[in-house]
């Protein structure tokens, strides 16, 4: 049987983005964008235009595209005076705000360049990142509630794919990671839909499992790994799916294949180390280990990019703690294709990970009509940041802490080792 | 050209824009507003325009694709729909005085075969919730309008070649219109806006009460307002700065009187209005009304626009641009008003701009309207001017004196 042409893949992979991944509803709007790059890079207009138009037959109203060029914030960053860092076009954040506020659909397209930034002045790139993270948590936040059903996905950015295929030429490397793209989102498969269908029930077993264990705390050993976080009263495993505030069933990440929670913010000790390079900012960190005494990050090093993750734990308090954990197994669609993508969205499907910064409302119950403050003392964590990193890998075993303190295995070798 | 050489004219028409065309200072912000397709250009303007100094250069990219998917596929009920942000950010910017570029290279043939309603609610939309709130900001800053050659504009002005030997073509073409070619481009500018200081001011002293056209199929009096201000190449802004709002401009301009225009025109060069062709077409105009109008092509377009509001039938704009200018001896049809309104005399359908007549930035919309101005959602140049035509200029007293022979200036200064 002749395999889907590329145009095909696109077109069924924008209806699953529309269907699955954001569940427009008829008469929605729906605002297509990316925060790192300030808009969609435009070398993404085919998947944008896919989508667009799977976005009319399911009855949108109005489809908005900030478009971006990566290009333009390196200029920037080589060439703006020194002292202009500061300046940020608000009308995006008014932009996103308004639609979010009037209940529309919020599409994210990553798969931009991962080292965009990473040869540049690395005090004009902070300032940069941190003039962003700044005015944008306005719409992080509006975000990590649920305001609105929303997703993440990637196109294969050119410059992303030889970063990953370095040894092939420009337009295989970025075929080969359209296929892992299509692999991964279970586009090449029959029926896209029912495929994910089925895929989100199987997860969502794993976070029933979870939730009625109630566990106080969980204890990772793995080499360079020696690590115990808390979890609060309340926590909330979940998986691919959330209900959003405007009342829309969504899937936030296409691929997914983690179950999370929140830890608690103040309940974290000991060291781990990442198995993933980590892309932040336009910057690569790589080889990195970072210690936690009381739930406070109190040692970082990094063989590459250490500046930056200073820089990221620095930005504010809550960059100093944790906001999520997050469970895969190492036997993960996207952990098998063998190589590291260097890009959030996948590799976090490809591991165990926590993330530095802030909790989602959401793993909390009734985490979203708690105040920042009552947030806090529930074990939550806020920052501007919400920056996942790696640490699983086949060699990691993780038990699950109860409330009598005796342990139970819930990851051995990184697999599963419950039964759901 | 190669790569390198075609890079070094890029940079160097980026120097035009950003030096003569916007006047950039030191310190201000740059809004850009173009196409997907631009960014090869857009890159080069921002670079340019950091090293003048430049604190943000914000970009706000288009993606004609969209615009079309949308016309053909949403709602017709929703086409009304138009998100506030457009307009607060280009408040935002005019407020603080930020220069601003615009890009001008859409495809003449974007909504092509696409219902004339439909277009006609989505233009009228954007006039009522962009264009016409934003005209109390009009020359609040520096701002300058520029082409880049575009695959599909290119594509329809060299249709029987690749597309890219026909960008390659339209390239040539710009900088060649642009001056871009001579040795240092940003004096050649210099020396071309005196020139055309020189004709604007000839007739400024003047002060003529009308002008009168003949040419086949155009007789037609044009009355000018007693205050009528003849423009060049340049304006000076409320921040202070003087720029060229056109690169490439050939023309001098003023306003007509809304009520004192009468007889026939016919358009010489088709006209491309947001994506839709009108052409060869007639109006005739009765005390500053057309009355009559018809086109061979886009008839029911032609209405449409006319019919945008009650003084969209009525002139805002009156362009001398000798038949030998540059733009018009490549004996290309652009389909581009930037270009093809520098080929040409021409008109201009809608809102007369207010720096067209003595004091008029400072008037209200009703002492602007009574000494002549008209005021309408839409303004839409057109083309008149040909080798066969003759234009006099009238003063009060009735001395005629010919400004335009066979298509040329008739004066020299």
């Amino acid at each position: 049987m002749p395999g889907k042409s590329h145009q095909e893949l696109l077109k069924q992979y924008a209806e699953a983005i529309v269907k699955v991944g954001l569940n427009i509803r008829a008469g929605q709007r729906l605002i297509i964008t990316l925060a790192a790059t300030r808009g969609v890079p435009y070398q993404f207009a085919p998947l944008v235009h896919e989508v667009t138009k799977a976005a009319y037959a399911a009855g949108a109203k109005y489809v908005e595209v900030i478009w971006s060029d990566e290009e333009m914030m390196r200029l920037r960053a080589e060439h703006a005076p020194k002292d202009s860092f500061s300046e940020y076009p608000t009308w995006q954040v008014d932009a996103i705000l308004k639609m979010i506020e009037n209940g529309d659909a919020l599409l994210s397209i990553g798969g931009s360049n991962p080292d965009l930034l990473g040869s540049l002045d690395p005090e004009k790139v902070g300032a940069m990142q941190r003039t962003h993270l700044q005015y944008y948590s306005k719409v992080s936040e509006k975000v990590t509630t649920n305001a609105i059903n929303w997703c993440v996905v990637a196109a294969a950015g050119e410059t992303w794919a030889k970063k990953i295929f370095p040894d092939l030429d420009a337009q295989t490397a970025q075929q080969k990671l359209w296929d892992a793209i299509f692999e991964t989102t279970r586009i090449d498969q029959p029926d896209p839909i029912a495929a994910w269908e089925t895929h989100i029930v199987n997860l969502r077993k794993r976070a029933k499992y979870l939730q009625a264990k109630q566990y106080t705390g969980l204890h990772y050993s793995a080499p360079g790994t020696d690590f115990t976080l808390g979890l609060p009263s309340g926590h909330q495993w979940i998986s691919a799916q959330s209900m959003a505030q405007n009342g829309v069933m969504f899937t936030a990440n296409m691929p997914t294949e983690e179950v999370f929670t929140l830890p608690d913010r103040n309940r974290a000790d000991g060291i781990v180390t990442s198995t993933f390079p980590l892309s932040y900012g336009g910057t690569l960190i790589e080889d990195f280990q970072v210690t936690f005494e009381k739930g406070r990050i109190v040692k970082i090093s990094a063989r590459k990019g250490e500046a930056a993750l200073q820089r990221l734990v620095d930005t504010d308090e809550g960059s100093h703690r944790l906001g999520e954990v997050a469970l895969v197994p190492a036997s993960s669609p996207i952990a098998k294709r063998g190589h590291l993508f260097y890009n959030t969205l996948y590799d976090e499907n490809a591991s165990c990970h926590i993330a530095i910064g802030r909790a989602y409302r959401f793993t909390l119950t009734g985490g979203e009509e708690l105040t920042d403050e009552e947030f806090v003392s529930a074990g939550g964590n806020v920052s501007l940041n919400h920056v996942d990193f790696m640490i699983g890998s086949p060699k990691m075993d993780i038990d699950g802490i109860k409330k009598d303190g005796s342990r139970e295995p819930v990851m051995r070798q990184g697999e599963w080792a419950i039964e759901a | 050209m190669d790569d390198q050489e075609f890079n070094q004219l890029l940079e160097k028409y980026a120097e035009v824009v950003v030096k003569v065309g916007l006047n950039l200072r030191n310190d201000q912000h740059l809004s850009i507003r173009g196409n997907v397709d631009d960014a090869p250009f857009i890159r080069k303007v921002a670079e340019t325009a950091y090293k003048a100094g430049a604190r943000y250069v914000d970009v706000l990219w288009d993606d004609e694709n969209i615009k079309r998917t949308r016309l053909q596929h949403a709602d017709p009920e929703t086409l009304t729909t138009l998100p506030d942000w457009l307009y607060n950010r280009y408040e935002e910017y005019s407020k603080r005085g930020d220069a601003e570029l615009a890009i001008l290279s859409s495809n003449p043939d974007l909504y092509n075969g696409i219902d004339s309603d439909r277009i006609a609610i989505t233009r009228k939309t954007l006039y009522q919730k962009i264009v016409e709130p934003l005209r109390k900001y009009n020359n609040y800053a520096n701002w300058c309008v520029v082409s880049t050659a575009a695959p599909a504009w290119a594509q329809k002005v060299f249709p029987n070649l690749p597309e890219k030997e026909a960008q390659t073509k339209l390239w040539d073409a710009i900088f060649r219109a642009c001056r871009i070619y001579t040795p240092d481009p940003v004096k050649a500018w210099e020396e071309h806006i005196q020139k055309l200081d020189k004709y604007k001011n000839y007739l400024n002293a003047k002060r003529f009460a009308s002008l009168r056209y003949k040419a086949p199929g155009t007789d037609l009096t044009i009355g000018l307002p007693e205050d009528h201000h003849w423009g060049g190449a340049q304006e000076t802004f409320k921040n202070g700065i003087t720029g060229t709002v056109n690169i490439p401009t050939e023309e001098v301009f003023t306003m007509p009187h809304k009520n004192k225009v009468d007889g026939l025109v016919t358009a010489t060069l088709p006209l491309n209005n947001q994506g839709v062709l009108m052409e060869e077409f007639s109006i005739r105009f009765e005390n500053g009304r057309a009355v009559n109008f018809s086109a061979k092509k886009g008839d029911a377009d032609l209405r449409k626009l006319i019919e945008t509001d009650e003084n969209a039938g009525r002139l805002g704009e009156v362009a001398l641009v000798p038949n030998s200018s540059p733009i018009s001896q490549s004996g290309i049809l652009f389909y581009n008003t930037l270009f093809d309104e520098n080929a040409s005399c021409h008109l201009a359908l809608g809102s007369a701009y207010k720096s067209s007549m003595q004091g008029g930035v400072d008037m209200t919309d009703e002492e602007f309207a009574a000494r002549g101005g008209n005021k309408s959602l839409i303004h839409v140049d057109f083309m008149i001017g040909s080798a066969k035509m003759d234009i006099d200029g009238i003063q009060a007293d009735g001395t005629r004196e010919p400004l335009m022979r066979n298509g040329e200036w008739a004066f020299s200064v």
